[in-house]
Order: C-alpha cells, then sequence, then structure tokens
C-alpha cells in the first residue's frame, strides 16, 4: 500500500526533516508511527497525501508514484486517503452530519446519498443524535469521533492519523483507538502516528520509530 | 457539471453568504463604493466635456468684408454660405448698421462718430454655424470662409476656442488618467477585501482540498459569492447614482446657474447593465485572486 525509496525532505538550509527514508506497508496493516517531537513523523504523513513533496527519493501510495502525480490528480489520490489530525479540523458552521458528507459531497454524490451514508456512519459510531448538532456543542472525543466517520464515510484504502488522541484522556482514547482498529479490521491500511509511547505497549502492533528524520527501529 | 453539484454549489454559495453576513457585507460596501466612485467620474468626466462643446458651439463667425463689396455682392456670398456651408443662419450687417450699432454701443459718446469724414467700420456677415460643432469644426469652417472672395478677415474667438479646446483635451487626458487610477484602485481594495473574506475561510479551503476536492470545486463557491456581492454592490452603486442624478443635480443646477446646462448624461439602462456586469467582474476577479494564493498551498 505505502512504499518510500530514500525518501529526503529538506527545507532550505535546515537539517533535513526525513533524511534517506526507506519503507514499505502491506494493505491492510496497521502501524504505529512513532518518535519524539520534531522526529518527522508529521511530514512522513503530510508526503503520503501530497500536501508536500520530498525532496528526493520516491513514494508510492496504492501503487502510484506521488512524485509522478500531476496538480490535477492530487485529489483523485486523496480520495482514496482518510485522514485525522490532533486538532479534528471539522467546519464549525457545519452540522455534523455535513462535516461527515463533506467527503461524499466532493465525488458528486446525491444529497440523499450523502445524508444517508453519513447517518450510518454516525450510527455506527454512537452519535447518529448529534447528527445535526454544531461541532461546537459536542465534546472534544465526539469531535474527533466526527473526524474519524469523515475520514471513512467513503472508505478509503488508507487510513492516516496524525496524534488523533493527542487532545483526548486515557478512556476517550480508548474508544478512539478502537474505532481504528475497527477500520482496519474491515480492511483498511492504517498508519496512526504518536508519541506517546504508552499507546504502543497496550496495543501492540507493528512500530517505526523516527529519530531526526531517519527511520531507528521497526518492529 | 450535473444539474445538482451546480444547485449544491449555489445553494452553498447562499447559505456561507448568510451564515458570515459581516465580510459578505463588507465586500458589497467596497465594491458597491469602488464602483459609485469609478461611474460617478466618468459621468462627472463626460458631463464636464458636453457642458464644454455647448460653450464651444456659442459663438457665431463674423465674416468682414472688403469696404468696396455692394450690397448685392453680399447678399450672393451670405447665400453661397448657407448652401455650401449648410450654416443655420447669415446675416448681412452693412456699414451704415454697423456704425448704428457702434454708436448704440457707446451710448452720450456716439455723437463723436457724426465727425469722421466717412464710415470706417467694414460691413460683415454674421454666421451662426449648424448643430453644436466642437473647436476644431468651428476653427476649420472659419478657415473655409476666410478663402472666399470679398472676405478680409474673420473672427470665431480663436483664443476662446483654443482654451476650451486646450481645457477638453486636458480633462480627457486627466479624466482617463484618473480614472483607470480610480478603477484600479478599486480592483486591489475589492480583491484585499475579498482575500480577508476568503482567509477567515482557509481552513474549510484546507478541509475540502484535504478530502479530494478538485480546485475548480473548491474554487467555484468562492467565485459564486464573488459574483453575487458583485452585483449586490453594483445595485447599491446603481441606487447612489439615481439619488444623485434625482436629487443632488438638479438641487445643485438650482444653486449654481453654470451648472444649469450641465445636466448629467441620463444614465440608461444599458449603463445600469454596463455596472452590474462591472460588479460581477470585479467580484469574480476579486475572488479568484483571493481564493488562487489559498489553493496554491
Amino acid at each position: 500500500m505505502i512504499q518510500l525509496f530514500h525518501v529526503t525532505k529538506s527545507y532550505a538550509d535546515d537539517p533535513p526533516v526525513l533524511a534517506d527514508v526507506s519503507l514499505h506497508v502491506e494493505k491492510g496493516e496497521f502501524v504505529w508511527l512513532t518518535g519524539p517531537s520534531g522526529a518527522g513523523k508529521t511530514t512522513l504523513l503530510r508526503l503520503l497525501f501530497c500536501a508536500e513533496a520530498p525532496t528526493s527519493g520516491q513514494i508510492l501510495v496504492g501503487g502510484r508514484n506521488v512524485n509522478r502525480l500531476s496538480q490535477g490528480g492530487v485529489p483523485y489520490l486523496r480520495r482514496n486517503i482518510g485522514v485525522v489530525f490532533q486538532d479534528f479540523k471539522l467546519l464549525e458552521n457545519r452540522t455534523v452530519a455535513e462535516n461527515v458528507g463533506f467527503a461524499l459531497e466532493v465525488l458528486g454524490a446525491s444529497d440523499t446519498h450523502i445524508r444517508n451514508r453519513s447517518l450510518r456512519r454516525l450510527d455506527q459510531l454512537g452519535l447518529r443524535t448529534k447528527a445535526d448538532s454544531l461541532p461546537a456543542r459536542l465534546s472534544g472525543g465526539e469531535q474527533q469521533r466526527v473526524a474519524i466517520a469523515r475520514a471513512l464515510v467513503n472508505e478509503p484504502a488508507l487510513l492516516l492519523a496524525d496524534e488523533p488522541t493527542g487532545n483526548l484522556d486515557a478512556s476517550l482514547t480508548d474508544s478512539i483507538l478502537e474505532l481504528l482498529f475497527d477500520a482496519n479490521a474491515r480492511g483498511t491500511t492504517v498508519v496512526v502516528a504518536t508519541h506517546d509511547r504508552t499507546l504502543l505497549s497496550r496495543y501492540r502492533r507493528r512500530t517505526v520509530s523516527l529519530d531526526r528524520g531517519k527511520v531507528v527501529s521497526d518492529a | 457539471m450535473m444539474a445538482h453539484i451546480a444547485w449544491r454549489h449555489v445553494r452553498r454559495a447562499a447559505v456561507n453568504l448568510w451564515r458570515a453576513p459581516l465580510p459578505s457585507l463588507v465586500s458589497v460596501l467596497t465594491i458597491g463604493l469602488a464602483l459609485f466612485l469609478g461611474a460617478s467620474f466618468a459621468v462627472g468626466v463626460l458631463s464636464a466635456r458636453k457642458l464644454l462643446q455647448g460653450w464651444g458651439a456659442e459663438p457665431s463667425i463674423t465674416v468682414y468684408l472688403d469696404r468696396a463689396v455692394t450690397g448685392e455682392e453680399a447678399k450672393a456670398l451670405a447665400d453661397r454660405i448657407v448652401s455650401a456651408e449648410h450654416a443655420q443662419s447669415v446675416r448681412y450687417v452693412d456699414q451704415a448698421q454697423a456704425m448704428q450699432r457702434l454708436k448704440t454701443e457707446l451710448g452720450d459718446l456716439g455723437g463723436a462718430l457724426d465727425g469722421l469724414p466717412e464710415n470706417p467700420l467694414p460691413p460683415s456677415l454674421e454666421v451662426v454655424p449648424a448643430g453644436s460643432p466642437g473647436p476644431a469644426e468651428v476653427r476649420a469652417l472659419a478657415g473655409r470662409l476666410g478663402q472666399m472672395s470679398h472676405v478680409v478677415d474673420v473672427d470665431y474667438g480663436r483664443e476662446w476656442l483654443d482654451r476650451i479646446e486646450a481645457l477638453g483635451r486636458a480633462m480627457r487626458n486627466f479624466g482617463s488618467g484618473a480614472l483607470a487610477l480610480v478603477l484600479a484602485a478599486a480592483l486591489l481594495v475589492v480583491a484585499n477585501t475579498i482575500r480577508l473574506a476568503v482567509y477567515a475561510r482557509r481552513d474549510e479551503i484546507e478541509i475540502m482540498k484535504l478530502v479530494g476536492a478538485t480546485n475548480a470545486y473548491v474554487r467555484t463557491p468562492f467565485l459564486l459569492e464573488g459574483m453575487l456581492q458583485g452585483l449586490a454592490g453594483a445595485i447599491l452603486a446603481v441606487l447612489g447614482l439615481e439619488i444623485v442624478q434625482r436629487v443632488v443635480i438638479p438641487r445643485a443646477a438650482a444653486a449654481f446657474s453654470f451648472a444649469a446646462g450641465a445636466a448629467a448624461p441620463h444614465l440608461l439602462a444599458a449603463h445600469f447593465g454596463i455596472l452590474l456586469g462591472a460588479g460581477a467582474v470585479v467580484g469574480l476577479l476579486g475572488s479568484y485572486l483571493a481564493v488562487a494564493r489559498f489553493l496554491r498551498a
């Protein structure tokens, strides 16, 4: 699903944020991406959904070489990737259902289809009753579940999560991770960046550790 | 584009305008003010030029004739001027009439003229050109009249015409330059105002791109909003111009007699159409430029 070949990312004269990273993630895998702050976790995820381009090296996502992707091709790649952030990135002026349906809107789906799929997804996440609320009325945990619902609503092949539990307490963290494991169990490849080492020991999965832009362990 | 997507964009644009009325209002007012100022300026320059043209057309041309010319010859010349130059009127003033006029003008001093051994005043033709010719046409006509037989001199208020002409030229140059400047400044202000409004919604753009929206998809509602704001601004500008035309100018004309002939060129439906079109284009262009910045990111 993901292949990185000698990928380097650097900005101007600063030391590289990622240095000669090579990595393979198989379809259907669940991978923790860990390391201290500034290790390059977020940058690696951003390269995968084409928010940035590598300085050198090759990246393949779902068999497509992102370096060769034209500007117009990026949106089509992203439709197969769900992304979840620490700060949720929900649209404050849209209802929960509208936020979830947003990912389907850009695909050109009909209003009825969008509404039905969004409600079904919210139902699965226990948020059906909040469908018509604005995000500001929801707790942090609920907002993150909405963000995950949005990321998963069009059943992407790949789910990237950047510190998805960073703002949440322990019990909410568990419920969010359950959602990610659940998506993985249904076939979605999941890569989760976190600096919280307790999660890694509690939920043992393949763990790629980064430090100062290099892969220091992969086990 | 499928109809339901187009309809969704229109709906989204309307909802966005409704949900964030303040930035929209600022954009609408900015566009309205810019169009109002630009249009007022254009109308001002046009009506000032019209006023100048009106003044320039008024002086009649006095054609002084050889003193030896007979009344018949002078009348024949007058007829020729009427037929060849399509003059509105040509009036023959013979030597005796000229002397009488001078006497009348001098009033009590007129008696002094009685002592002259002979009448020194030349006979003349007073030519009123047809229509309302501009300074250049009056000058050309005077030149042609000067070439005719028995004509000694032609007086057409050359200095006056020269000044009016120079003033008209200066006004045209200054007017075009200043109008271009006003419009460029207006477009910049409008683009910046819209950019501020778009900046407040950069998260929305980021999320749209994140979930796989193409640039065209992201841009469309913003363009529609810009266009609607531009149209609303243009309507404001039209209302402002109507008020100026119906209320301010008549009062100004009553207060300043020189402006009496300066009624602004009446604004027609076509002019309003141009303003609405300009508003829509300014709104579209402003939004396009504003969104382009965030699409690159």
